[in-house]
């Protein structure tokens, strides 16, 4: 509070307020004289009358002073000022509405949710606003969208826009859309009326740089707050499946951002359907982490999170990309179960795939004999290992076109296998055609080693830093032969031996893989099963080759309202996005990217003609959205910035003139009443 | 006072009060002939008889108009008297001066309370000797007197001599009311009478107790308490700085304003020194100087028994001031 005036140099009137207190002095001192012969009496008299005139002379001075210093600032034209709330809007003719349709907007209070109630007084304002006035009409949420290109009369035209007017999952972006106000005004004074929850953390502490510019060109920001009874929300902030061995967690992080403690139903529904319900505990403005087990079978894709509240029911989802658990199910044909244990490929493989067993998590192995794979289903069994199968003929064609359609198929040699009928049977699968098995050691000797890869081969992935010498240890006696062939697109020899016979090689074949061990999985062959590299070979190539076709299908994370680039691989077909209600999103391709704005939350695919997903798009609102608290207002940042804009003044000129008047009337009557 | 002439003395006032009898409140055992009546009878003033003169009796006692007539020779007997020395004591400090101012200086009998001091003083003076009482005078202050104190004496020449006092004395100087009261009631040495004329404008708890040198001594202490009615109402239009001749600060006063308190002043004063006149032994009486003389005298001749605090209000409002 505080106070001002107007004509400073009146103050010097406040000599006049001398007058009263000379008159009193000299009213003491009479001119006529008198000799008295009883001044006794008069000294006890005017001891009497000290005692009473102190009481009544001093208040009439008084009223005289305060009567002449009230005219003395009435004429200096004292102001009082103190803060004030938000002035009423009017007086400049231009007003810019300024609708935020966020998705925080969303939040119900009331059974109406805030965006409902903000626009419903925006209509409100507009059909009372005075005829001439100006009015311009700005949305924002991730960016700032003018609805009037410029400020107009036409109120009727506003109107049909506001009724038009819904709320989005967007963000909050406040400077955009005073920006656009600020553009709207074209730099002269105005009313720019903010109808918002200001709610963020950062949404109106990003907005003081565009405060202060309108503020500087004369205009003035009157917030219409839409704001709940009492702000409440809880939101998934985040949710992760974790790496590691299929069948781990899901981690959600659980976000309160009410000012008591609660506990939220959340339901995770896995791509396949599956449900799964949990109980998180949330403390006030707080927040909690959950974790979810994900079945040992679950097919991948994206799953959704889903935490229900009544107050934002918009951000309650999240949508979260899930591997295929259990996707690497292993099936193994053994050509060739050995009389012991360690003459057997499954042997092997199982202490290489589940060394704890499948109970603990790794890679469930069926096994079966080459008959079972007549029916073969990649849904089920996205790995095939033929372990020194005798005879492919008659489940070629199926494995092929298994390959073809995403599945992968690890071949081992052995020594039922023959060349012709692999040829006649997986020649599409073939690197090159086989042509014999050759011994390269003698009986006792360790055989030839394998030579120490550079490791850039995505499936020794895991031996890039360390391990690589450990191939050096593997030596083998008896391997396969191919035809000579040299790396191609499709054909890379991953591991070769010391003298240029490969040792592992990889054949592409449509979304799928081949690999071929020219050598045995067990000890029939060479000493591969008990080295150090055998597992985390094994490993790696189940899971590089098990999961969502690695390379070929991608996963995405998007936020509502933000463009999202897709690369694209080289296919002759055109790619469409698809929303998670299966709705054609628009989306256009630069070269070899595609991008699309999602505008919604959910799981968007991009996909190829009628082939499966190629990409999945887990989009999310932003969880910055969510949180519904509101640190900071747009009025307090105006009064830092602009003070005296929220200041009220009365002008208390004339009642300082009243006051005058009624101090000299009284001093008047006091004074006549003394004289009585 | 009558108007006209101012004269020491009033013959008219004289002759009003030569009937009237001064009563004395105690019976004094004295020789002398005086007004009082003794038990004793002896050497009188009155003529009581004759008395066949025996040699060895007092000649001046012979009647010769009796041997003229009668060829015989007898002795005059009187009533025999108590003599009653009366002290007249008059205040003649500068306060009293206030009023006009009379030819030479001199105080105007009529409109000063130093003239009405003055006047009231030769004619109690002069009834007092006329009663054959041996009188004297004090004066406190004042000056100009060929003498400032004279004792109580019978006789002719000695009432001219007061009378010369009281004609030559000018009011001044300040009274010093307790210190004179003291003096003069140890002069005091037998029972007599004391008249104080005064206007008693000093602090009265200063000099009131002084009163007891006089009661202490058997004296009939009768204080005349002069005062101008004038002054005790207040009676100013305008304010008005007002100041002592007796010197002292001028003090600024609104009449107007005062008047209320003022009568409040004067009533708790005069119940003051009325009550310590009372307390100390001796009587009290308001004498105004506005009022008649005759009735002052008569008052104080006949000792009235009280005087109200409101008998200066009356006499105030008589007087017309």
């Amino acid at each position: 509070m505080s106070l001002s005036l107007l004509a400073p140099l009146a103050l010097g009137l406040s000599l006049l307020a001398a007058l009263p207190i000379l008159a009193h002095l000299s009213r003491q001192t009479p001119r006529d004289r008198q000799a008295f012969g009883a001044m006794l009496l008069v000294e006890r008299v005017v001891k009497r009358l000290r005692r009473r005139r102190r009481l009544k002379d001093p208040w009439l001075l008084l009223l005289r002073v305060l009567a002449v210093l009230a005219l003395v600032l009435a004429a200096s034209g004292l102001e009082f000022k103190w803060p004030g709330g938000v002035p009423e809007h009017g007086g400049s003719g231009r007003v810019v509405l300024v609708i935020d349709r966020s998705m925080s907007m969303q939040q119900v209070d009331g059974g109406v949710t805030l965006f409902g109630r903000a626009r419903d007084e925006a209509l409100s304002l507009v059909r009372v606003l005075p005829d001439g006035v100006l009015i311009g009409l700005v949305v924002f949420d991730d960016g700032a969208e003018r609805l009037t290109p410029t400020l107009s009369a036409d109120r009727q035209r506003v109107i049909a826009q506001l009724e038009g007017l819904s709320a989005s999952w967007g963000r909050s972006d406040l400077q955009a859309g005073l920006s656009e106000a600020r553009k709207l005004l074209g730099g002269e004074p105005g009313e720019v009326l903010l109808y918002s929850d200001e709610a963020g953390p950062t949404m109106v502490a990003s907005a003081r740089d565009e405060l202060r510019r309108l503020l500087d060109a004369g205009a003035a920001v009157l917030p219409r707050l839409s704001l709940p009874v009492s702000p409440r929300n809880v939101a998934i902030q985040r949710a992760t499946y974790g790496d590691g061995a299929e069948g781990g967690e899901l981690t959600l992080r659980v976000a309160n951002f009410g000012q008591t403690s609660i506990e939220v139903p959340c339901e995770v529904t896995l791509p396949d359907g599956q449900v799964i319900t949990v109980f998180a505990s949330l403390p006030p403005e707080g927040e909690a982490e959950q974790r979810v087990t994900i079945p040992r079978e679950a097919l991948g894709g994206v799953g959704e999170a889903r935490c229900d509240d009544p107050d934002l029911p918009a951000d309650d989802v999240r949508y979260f990309h899930l591997p295929r658990v259990g996707a690497s199910r292993v099936l193994l044909v053994d050509g060739d179960p050995g009389h012991t244990p360690t003459r057997s490929e499954v042997y092997f493989l199982e202490r290489a795939l589940a060394p704890w067993g499948t109970g603990r998590g790794g890679v469930a192995i069926d096994i079966t004999t080459p008959t079972g794979l007549m029916a073969l289903d990649p849904e089920v069994h996205r790995v095939v290992f033929l372990a020194n199968v005798s005879d492919p003929r008659p489940f070629g064609p199926a494995l092929v076109d298994f390959v073809r359609r995403g599945g992968s198929v690890v071949v081992s040699a052995g020594s039922n296998v023959s060349p012709e009928r692999y040829q006649a049977a997986l020649a599409g699968l073939l690197p090159a055609p086989p042509r014999q098995v050759r011994a390269l050691s003698d009986s006792g000797e360790e055989g030839v080693a394998v030579v120490v890869p550079q490791a850039d081969h995505p499936s020794l992935e895991p031996f890039r830093r360390a391990g690589r010498g450990g191939f050096a240890r593997v030596r083998a006696k008896r391997v396969l032969t191919f035809d000579a062939f040299s790396n191609t697109d499709e054909v890379t020899t991953i591991l070769s031996l010391e003298g240029g016979l490969p040792f592992m090689v990889e054949r592409r074949v449509g979304l799928g893989r081949a690999i071929w061990f020219t050598s045995t999985l067990d000890i029939g062959w060479s000493n591969f099963p008990l080295q150090a590299v055998y597992m985390p070979l094994m490993q790696r190539l189940v899971g590089w080759l098990g999961g969502e076709a690695a390379e070929e299908a991608a996963r995405f994370d998007g936020l509502v309202g933000q463009p999202v680039s897709l690369d694209l691989p080289e296919l002759d077909v055109d790619p469409i996005v698809r929303d998670g209600a299966g709705q054609l999103v628009a989306s256009r391709v630069e070269g070899s990217t595609l991008r699309f704005t999602p505008t919604r939350p959910g799981a968007y695919a991009l996909a190829f003609g009628d082939a499966p997903p190629t990409a999945w798009v887990a989009v999310n609102v932003d969880p910055v959205e969510s949180d519904v608290r509101r640190p900071l207002a747009v009025e307090a940042v105006e009064r830092d910035l602009a003070p005296e804009l929220f200041r009220q003044t009365a002008d208390l000129s004339r009642p300082l003139l009243a006051a005058a008047f009624a101090l000299l009337l009284l001093q008047g009557l006091l004074a006549t009443r003394r004289s009585s | 006072m009558t108007s006209g002439t101012p004269q020491v003395w009033d013959p008219v006032v004289l002759a009003r009060v030569r009937h009237l009898h001064l009563r004395a409140r105690h019976v004094a055992d004295s020789l002398l002939m005086g007004a009082h009546r003794s038990r004793r009878v002896g050497q009188a003033i009155e003529f009581a008889d004759y008395q066949e003169y025996l040699p060895g009796m007092d000649l001046r006692g012979l009647d010769w108009r009796v041997w003229g007539r009668t060829d015989r020779l007898v002795v005059k007997r009187y009533e025999t008297e108590t003599e009653l020395p009366s002290t007249i004591v008059l205040d003649l400090s500068a306060d009293l001066s206030t009023g006009a101012e009379g030819s030479g200086g001199y105080p105007d009998l009529d409109k000063t309370k130093a003239g009405f001091a003055i006047c009231l003083a030769a004619t109690l003076l002069f009834w007092l000797h006329r009663h054959h009482e041996p009188v004297g005078l004090e004066i406190i202050a004042g000056q100009g007197a060929p003498f400032s104190s004279l004792p109580p004496r019978g006789g002719r020449n000695h009432l001219q001599l007061l009378f010369l006092m009281l004609a030559s004395v000018k009011p001044g100087g300040q009274a010093s009311l307790q210190q004179a009261l003291l003096r003069v009631g140890e002069r005091t040495k037998r029972r007599s009478l004391v008249a104080v004329i005064s206007d008693g404008m000093e602090e009265p708890s200063s000099w009131l107790p002084s009163l007891a040198a006089f009661s202490r001594r058997g004296a009939d202490l009768r204080f005349l308490h002069l005062f101008d009615p004038g002054e005790w109402s207040m009676r100013f239009n305008a304010p008005t700085l007002f100041f002592s001749p007796e010197g002292g600060d001028a003090i600024p006063v609104d009449p107007v304003g005062a008047q209320a308190a003022f009568g409040e002043v004067v009533d708790e004063y005069v119940t003051e020194v009325r009550g310590g006149v009372v307390k100390w032994g001796g009587q009290y009486l308001q004498v105004s100087s506005g009022a008649p003389m005759v009735d002052a005298v008569r008052r104080v001749v006949l000792g009235a028994a009280s005087d109200s605090v409101t008998a200066w209000r009356a006499g105030a409002s008589r007087s017309g001031r």
